[in-house]
């Protein structure tokens, strides 16, 4: 290893609300599981950004603090584009994921402009959706916590998963895979949760790096204790364990 | 006499209730009394010779209030007060019921009130309070579907109504915007924490927002330095030392603010001495840095109700703990609800427990921390726990939410403080 991965985490605090940024320390903590050495980047502006940029995670906010994050978002669009076209991992979540489209229609009518980086953009629902979430993708059935009152259209070519139960984008399919951009509503600890996706864009984030990952002894230990936190909602979901 | 039917009836009705269902009903009265007469909560309530002082912001406000009482009682005064969680105005008319005359009147030289910050700006409209407390504005997941602006604004109604002085955590942004919005006919009197203070608590105090610069000795009262229980103040320039209830900055903060409403009620009455040693005889809190001794053991409780008690929490627990028990209940829906907490700062946790035993596991393990057992069985666990040899260092000590801070009080026979229980 030449150089430690470097992982952003884009406005931690206000795109943290739920936990979201914590998924920067989980692919970190991962990797040096794995024995590649990662530092966790936090971004607040342009020039926080680091010369290398490994992975990305961009998470949820309030809505009131919406604007104030997507103007500091656009003045890294160019960056962001770069890093989507030249297959850096990013994971979007929730608020972080619609800024990152091309809009946010809000209840009022009136629209946030997105920085347009993924297809698609947030619309209103007419209830907010606040539980459980299942999906079944091919990173595995990803089990979370989802909390929004915005449905997404517009990225039915590449969701992530079909919904197995909870809301999602709204018509069965939850989140968005565009490349390398993973966008998704599982806000909180996703990745720590659901290390089947957590590996796929920590793979491809050393495979740019021309190293191959194979996931360390410790994380099998946290893995068998995120397995056992999804079958706890599997089966009060009624659905099948693991 | 004009609420003397409503207060007889009131009456009647609590005791119907109490008939009923021995020790319950407390809310039903005042709902009676409300529903016939709404305006006797009001009347009584600025009735106070010595005024209506509100404590209210998103946390500190119980502690707040009771060392607020304390110093008042200390000086002399006779302070009717909202014990328990009775801050709504049932249960508000109530306590009032308990003490009125027929005439409606109470006896006591001052009312202090605890309010949510909800409840507050819906019944505050009828109040005309000659203090205003602010502890400060937080939002965590509890209260997700609020964001700050809208608890500063809900708090900006409550203070709107001073007609004497709004007292402002002058750490806190969103106050500090607030105050400077008041009609320039309320005194503003400020408190905050040294830059020292603030150096070590490296994450923060938890405020929304906190402020850029620190409030000078010359314009309001200043925490100068917390160290475990003790603590030290600086008021108009002479430092006191200062006992706390429990380790931690928030509750140093918390006497500072009851130190600075105290002042600001009292007016050339207040001895900061009697209010001062009137708040350090404050016994220790239930569930929050409490010891207690069970098995024939000393076990320190830690309830984490936010992330942000949580992160202070760890931060101040005593160096060198090694023997944890951290119990996660059902009473925190999701799990996300605890990962802005860094945890690396607890080192080793001999049991994970509650309904989320793998869910907090999971986060300590990312952490770094180590986790050598779990085990969501919390009876079994507090019992493996209890059984373990005497620590080498620190204290046993248990982390719980408030779902599992009851089960383990009820598991090992302790009595529930029902006051603390928010
Ligand atoms: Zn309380």
């Amino acid at each position: 290893m030449t150089r430690p991965l470097s992982i952003v985490s884009l406005l931690p605090e206000l795109l943290g609300t739920n936990g979201d940024a914590a998924n920067a320390r989980v692919l970190a903590q991962r990797a040096r599981w794995a024995g590649a050495d990662a530092t966790v980047v936090e971004v607040r502006s342009a020039a926080d950004l680091p010369d290398q940029v490994d992975a990305v995670v961009v998470g949820s906010g309030s809505d009131s603090d919406m604007v104030r994050a997507r103007d500091i978002l656009a003045t890294m669009t160019t960056e962001l584009r770069t890093w989507a076209t030249a297959g850096v991992p990013i994971l979007l979540v929730g608020t972080g994921w619609e800024l990152l489209s091309w809009g946010i229609e809000l209840a009022d009518g009136s629209v946030v402009e997105g920085l347009g980086i993924v297809a698609g953009r947030a619309v209103p629902m007419p209830a907010r959706a606040t539980d459980d979430i299942v999906v079944a993708s091919r990173f595995g059935r990803l089990i979370g916590f989802e909390n929004h009152r915005r449905s997404y259209v517009g990225g039915e070519a590449a969701p992530l998963g079909q919904v197995l139960s909870g809301s999602g984008n709204g018509a069965g399919a939850e989140g968005l895979v565009m490349g390398s951009v993973v966008g998704t509503h599982l806000h909180g600890p996703v990745l720590a949760k659901n290390p089947g996706l957590a590996d796929h864009l920590l793979r491809a984030a050393l495979a740019r790096i021309g190293h191959e990952y194979l996931p360390g002894d410790d994380s099998l230990a946290a893995d068998e204790m995120a397995r056992a936190a999804r079958n706890q909602i599997a089966v009060r979901l009624g659905l099948p364990m693991e | 006499m004009r609420y003397a039917p409503a207060i007889l009836l009131g009456r009647i009705v609590r005791k119907l209730a109490r008939w009923r269902k021995p020790g319950g009903g407390s809310a039903i009265p005042g709902l009676v009394v409300n529903r016939i007469a709404p305006g006797f909560l009001p009347r009584s309530l600025n009735s106070f010779p010595g005024g209506l002082v509100i404590v209210t912001g998103s946390s500190g406000k119980s502690t707040t209030t009771k060392m607020l009482v304390a110093a008042l009682r200390a000086h002399g005064t006779v302070v009717f007060t909202n014990q328990s969680t009775a801050n709504i105005s049932q249960g508000l008319t109530s306590a009032l019921l308990e003490q009125a005359s027929l005439s409606g009147h109470i006896a006591g030289d001052i009312a202090v009130l605890e309010m949510d910050e909800g409840h507050g700006a819906l019944i505050s409209g009828t109040l005309t309070p000659r203090v205003v407390a602010l502890t400060n504005v937080m939002v965590d997941q509890i209260d997700r579907f609020h964001d700050s602006n809208m608890v500063a604004a809900m708090l900006a109604k409550i203070a709107a109504r001073a007609t004497g002085t709004v007292v402002v955590n002058a750490d806190d942004q969103y106050l500090t915007d607030l105050a400077a919005r008041l009609p320039v006919s309320s005194a503003v009197a400020r408190y905050g924490v040294s830059a020292d203070v603030l150096a070590d608590n490296p994450r923060g105090l938890g405020y929304s927002a906190t402020t850029a610069t620190r409030l000078d000795a010359g314009e309001g009262m200043l925490l100068t330095s917390v160290q475990g229980r003790r603590a030290t103040v600086s008021i108009a320039g002479v430092d006191y030392p200062l006992g706390l209830p429990a380790r931690g900055t928030h509750y140093a903060v918390d006497a500072l603010t009851a130190l600075c409403t105290a002042q600001a009620a009292l007016g050339d009455r207040f001895d900061p001495v009697l209010a001062i040693n009137a708040i350090s005889a404050i016994p220790p809190v239930f569930g929050r840095g409490e010891i207690v001794t069970v098995r024939g053991q000393q076990v320190e409780f830690v309830l984490v109700q936010n992330p942000a008690s949580f992160q202070l929490n760890v931060d101040s627990l005593e160096p060198k703990t090694e023997q944890i028990l951290i119990a996660i209940g059902s009473d925190v829906r999701d799990p996300s609800y605890f990962w802005p907490v860094n945890t690396s700062g607890l080192g080793r946790v001999r049991i994970a427990s509650g309904s989320k035993a793998h869910d907090i596991a999971l986060q300590l393990v990312y952490d770094d921390v180590v986790v050598d057992r779990i085990e969501p069985n919390l009876g079994l666990a507090l019992d493996d726990f209890l059984a373990l040899p005497e620590p080498l260092a620190g204290l046993k000590t248990i982390i719980f939410s408030a779902d599992s801070m009851r089960r383990t009080r009820t598991h090992l026979g302790l009595v529930t403080n029902k006051e603390e229980q928010e």
